[in-house]
Parts: C-alpha cells; structure tokens; sequence
C-alpha cells in the first residue's frame, strides 16, 4: 500500500465523519449510499468480463434476485439482515452457477447473449408469479436494517432489550461502506490468488489456459458464483435500504449502467469499477438537478452516458484508470 | 482425416523428433496428444505411475495434470501478465488453494502461494530468466517468450514435454542456448517430442526421429537412418530427388 498524505487522511476522516453530525443532507447522503450500492454492484459484475473476459449484459438478474430473496424472507419469516444476507448470496451464487454451467463453453457475443435473455427472465418472472412477488405491485413494508445485541444483555442484565433501528440515512451509510469495502478486499485477495491467476489467464488465453493445467470450467463456475453473489449482496441491501422492491428496479437498463462503470473504470480493475460508479452515479444526479434548468429533459442525461463511453473508447480505451501498458522494449537479435 | 496409421513408441528419458514437411500432420499430432482435438480413431497410451491409461480424447488439463506439457508453435502465452504469473499459472494444476481459502488467507494458503512463487521463481531461473520476473510476458523479445513458454510448461512438473517448433524464428546463438536448455531438461529427467524444421538442432539432440508426411508415418529410426532413408529424402524434396 502507498502512504496517503496527511491531507489525504484528513479528507477521508471528514468524509466519514460527514454522515454522523447533524448537517449531514438527507439527498446527499442518500446518492451516497446509492454510489456504494452501485461500487458493489460494478466490482462483482467485473469479475466476469474484467477478470475472465466474458461479456456479462444480465448482471442485474442477480441484483434481482438477491433482492426479492431478501425481501420475501424479511416479509415471510422476519429474519434479521444479518441471516438474509448471506442467504441471497448462496441464492444468487446458485443462480449464477445454474446460468453459467450450461453455457461453460460459449465465449464471446453467444454468451452475452444468454447472460442477456437470463436477466429478461428474471424481470418476466418477478413480474408474472403474482403468487410469489406480487407481480407489478411490488414488495412494500420491507422492516429496516436493525442490530439486535438482546442475546448480549443475557450476560449482565438479562431483559434489557437492546435494539438499534436503522433510520434515516447514515446508518445505511455507514452499512454500505463496510460493505463496498469488504467486497473489494475479498475481491483484492481472490485476484491477488491462484485462482485469481486462473481467471487472468482464461480471460487472457482460454486455450493455453487448459494447456496450462487450469480447469477452465472449474474456475468459470466459480467466477459466475463469486460474481453472482455479489450482486445478489448488493440486492439484498436495496430490499432493506429501500424497504420496496418492484420488478422494474431490475430492468435491462441497470445492467448496461453497471457494465457502463465498469468500462468507464477499465476492466479488470477494483479501485477503476468503484470509480466508474462514483462518476456516473455522480454524472448523473448533477444533470438530474442541472437539466431541468436547462428546459431539457431528464431522460436526455442518458445521452450524456452514451456520450462519455464514446470519448472513452476513443480517447482511453483501456477505461480511466487502467495501468499504463508499458510498451514492449526488446533489444534487437 | 488429418492423421492415418500413425503408430509410435516416444522413448522414455530422451529427446524424440517428430519432422516431417509442411502439413505433415505434426501440431495435430500434439494436439491429439494433448487433449486439443479428440481423436476419431485409435488409441494414446500413457502411463504416469505404474497404471497404463488410455488417454485419446482427455481434456487438455486433465493430460496437463498427468504430466504431460507442451508449448505452442505460434506462442501463446498470458500477454499483458508478468514473467512470473505465466509461470505461477503453471503450478495451477499442482496446488489447490480455492476461493475461501484465498479470502481469508488461512495458514495453508499463505504456505502454499509462497510455494508457488519459490518454485515459479526456480522454473524463471532455469530457463534463464529469474531477472524479468516482474516484467509483463509481452515485453520479452521472440527468443525469451519461447524460453518463458518452455518454463510454464515445466512448471506443471511434467513427464513429458511437447515442444513445437521452439527454435522457430531464433538466431544461431538463441538456438544454441536453446539445445542447451533441451539438454538441460532432459537430464532433469523428463522425456521430450520436438517438432523442428532446424535440422542442425534435431540431429543434435534427438535420440530417434518420426516423419510424417500427408498424416502418414513414413519412417522411424535413429538420426543417421533418417536422413539416408529415400522416401523422407522424397517427402521433403519432391519425387524424382530421391536418386538424383
């Protein structure tokens, strides 16, 4: 790790500390939040096109999942966030490894192709299994995140109930930070590990890969899982954080934005997909509040995205924060 | 059908050359060998341990974990990775180290990457090029990617090395070095098949040679044979040669 200067430090200390007074803007801190939920989602959609090159545009179907996973086992069975989580990760897991096992040996634009059809499914299933979802109505009433240290009074004064709440938006904050920060140091570690060397190396060479000795359908099936329940963490966040959930939060759309950040980031990148979230998430809200002004209207900042992945894929193709190839020297003979 | 009747014994310990003329069949050969193409017909044998296995149509890192490695004729290494990763790769099917052991970095895993790398670093430092560890692989000039192919495949610990073309493209001295290497790792005990169009290397190495021609074998024997032999003289210099 690099030193961060002083300066540095105390920036990111008054960042933190931002949320917690009582100036703190609701909105603020509310983008905020949605800038880590899509930090998250951006880091685990990378793992497959950044780290095993394989063109992932169904992203959100996991999101989704985890998402109504989250919500119909708070509704159903009242379980704290700390059980569902983990639960819509498995669930997502599992469903990223049923949509990659079958698909194993397509690369390239047949495999985007399924991953795209998968998250229209996901979307025509939460919409049409009223029994289930509730279809278009949605999922309302979703209880907050809370922290339950009840089982801790047993050991001084049993009783005592001691119950925190979530409200407003800073301990949600403060919750997906953690978040978004545990997601890229597991996903440092993963990368930074022999099977994180298999990953580069199929995204680099599929053939030499196997050549190599790597189980290729091996490590694809795991990069589906870990990317899958990613997504799948990220959705049961926004069931807990948003407390509503309805199938058209989980449109194609939200896929092509994730996979926006990720380029925009540099592929293969932790530290560029957070950024490509923070800008466009970022981009966004600013011409959300610019444009009106402008007499243009709001949907027209989607053009502004279009235009930003044009003067990337011109002007820095790697994304904005891909390491400086170097260039090739080799004396001659 | 690329290959026909083609029935041979690869020696154990020692260098065997496989020649013969442009789209003798060759690569396809290895190929078969090394789980690339599923063969339609006929039977690869390999035994690794005590136990003789029938191998013909095994994925390729399934023979990779049996012990059999090769490099490519056009070289396909792991570009934009370092020296070492494309080496630490190839300690992939002989570790096993997974996802959670990864995340929470557990004693063994810890002990097991270390491993890796010490052992990557010795494979760098035979081929010669412990020094470029930390470059990308496509900084390398022609020769040291070959040689860095060549580490790779040994990093798999194998009992067998396929080596395709690996002079192709060098000059007299890279070649030099290069039979120098070959040598090195035959006495390191593992057993080699070379295809190579460079004459002067195969006939300074190989112990017995194989030539293919239209996927037909069309002789076997030692060096000296070889190269006395008519109808290689023929497949490689055309009919109405041979006697000239």
């Amino acid at each position: 790790m690099k030193r961060l200067a002083p300066a540095l430090w105390l920036l990111l200390a008054a960042a933190l500390a931002y949320p917690a007074g009582p100036w703190a803007d609701q909105y603020v801190l509310h983008v905020l939040v949605l800038v880590l939920v899509y930090m998250v989602l951006a880091m685990g959609l990378g793992v497959t096109p950044g780290f095993c090159g394989l063109l992932d545009l169904g992203f959100v179907g996991f999101y989704g999942i985890g998402a109504y996973t989250a919500g119909l086992l708070t509704l159903a069975y009242d379980l704290s966030f700390w059980v569902v989580a983990p639960l819509a990760c498995v669930c997502g897991a599992f469903f990223g490894v049923l949509r990659g096992a079958p698909v194993l040996r397509l690369t390239g634009d047949y495999f985007a192709i399924v991953t795209f059809g998968f998250s229209e499914l996901v979307v025509m299933v939460l919409t049409n299994e009223i029994w289930l979802t509730r279809g278009p109505l949605g999922l309302p009433g979703i209880a907050p995140v809370s922290l339950d240290f009840g089982w801790l009074s047993a050991f001084f004064r049993p009783g005592t109930p001691l119950c925190y709440e979530f409200s407003g938006e800073a301990p949600y904050f403060y919750l997906a930070l953690a978040m978004a920060a545990s997601v890229a140091a597991v996903l440092r570690r993963a990368k930074a590990s022999r099977l994180g060397r298999a990953w580069l190396a199929i995204r680099e060479d599929e053939l030499a890969a196997a050549s190599a000795g790597v189980d290729v359908g091996r490590c694809k099936t795991l990069a589906f899982a870990v990317s899958a329940g990613i997504g799948a963490l990220a959705g049961a966040f926004l069931a807990r954080w948003s407390q509503f959930l309805s199938p058209d939060m989980f449109k194609f759309w939200e896929s092509f934005l994730v996979l926006c950040m990720v380029v925009l980031g540099g592929l293969g990148g932790i530290a560029g997909a957070c950024a490509g979230a923070a800008t466009l998430i970022g981009l966004g809200e600013a011409l959300r509040a610019l444009l009106p002004g402008l007499g243009i209207p709001v949907e027209a900042r989607f053009l502004a995205y279009g235009l930003i992945m044009i003067l990337i894929m011109r002007f820095r193709p790697g994304g904005l924060f891909a390491a400086s190839a170097r260039q090739p020297d080799c004396p001659a003979g | 059908m690329a290959l026909t009747d083609v029935s041979f014994d690869a020696p154990r310990d020692g260098v065997m050359g496989l020649i013969g003329p442009n789209g003798a069949g060759k690569t396809t050969l290895f190929n078969c060998i090394a789980g690339l193409y599923k063969p339609t017909g006929g039977e690869i044998l390999f035994r690794p341990g005590h136990r003789e296995l029938s191998v013909g149509g095994f994925r390729p890192e399934r023979m990779t974990a049996l012990g059999v490695s090769r490099t490519f004729q056009n070289i396909r290494l792991f570009s934009s990775l370092s020296v070492l990763d494309n080496v630490r790769i190839g300690r992939h099917c002989r570790t096993k180290a997974g996802f959670f052991g990864a995340v929470l970095r557990t004693p063994g895993q810890r002990a097991e990457e270390k491993a890796i790398t010490g052992d990557s670093l010795a494979r760098l430092a035979f081929v010669g090029l412990e020094a470029a560890a930390d470059q990308p692989a496509s900084s390398l000039c022609y020769g040291d990617q070959r040689r860095l192919e060549i580490a790779r495949a040994l990093a798999a610990d194998p009992k067998l090395l396929l080596l395709d073309e690996p002079a192709a493209g060098m000059n007299p001295r890279e070649t030099g070095a290069l039979t120098d290497l070959i040598q090195a790792i035959v006495d390191s005990g593992v057993s080699v098949i070379l295809i190579e169009h460079d004459m002067k290397l195969v006939m300074k190495i190989c112990r017995s040679l194989t030539v293919l021609d239209h996927g037909e074998l069309i002789a076997q024997g030692a060096p000296r044979e070889i190269r006395d032999n008519p109808r290689v003289i023929e497949a490689y210099l055309g009919r109405g040669m041979a006697h000239a």
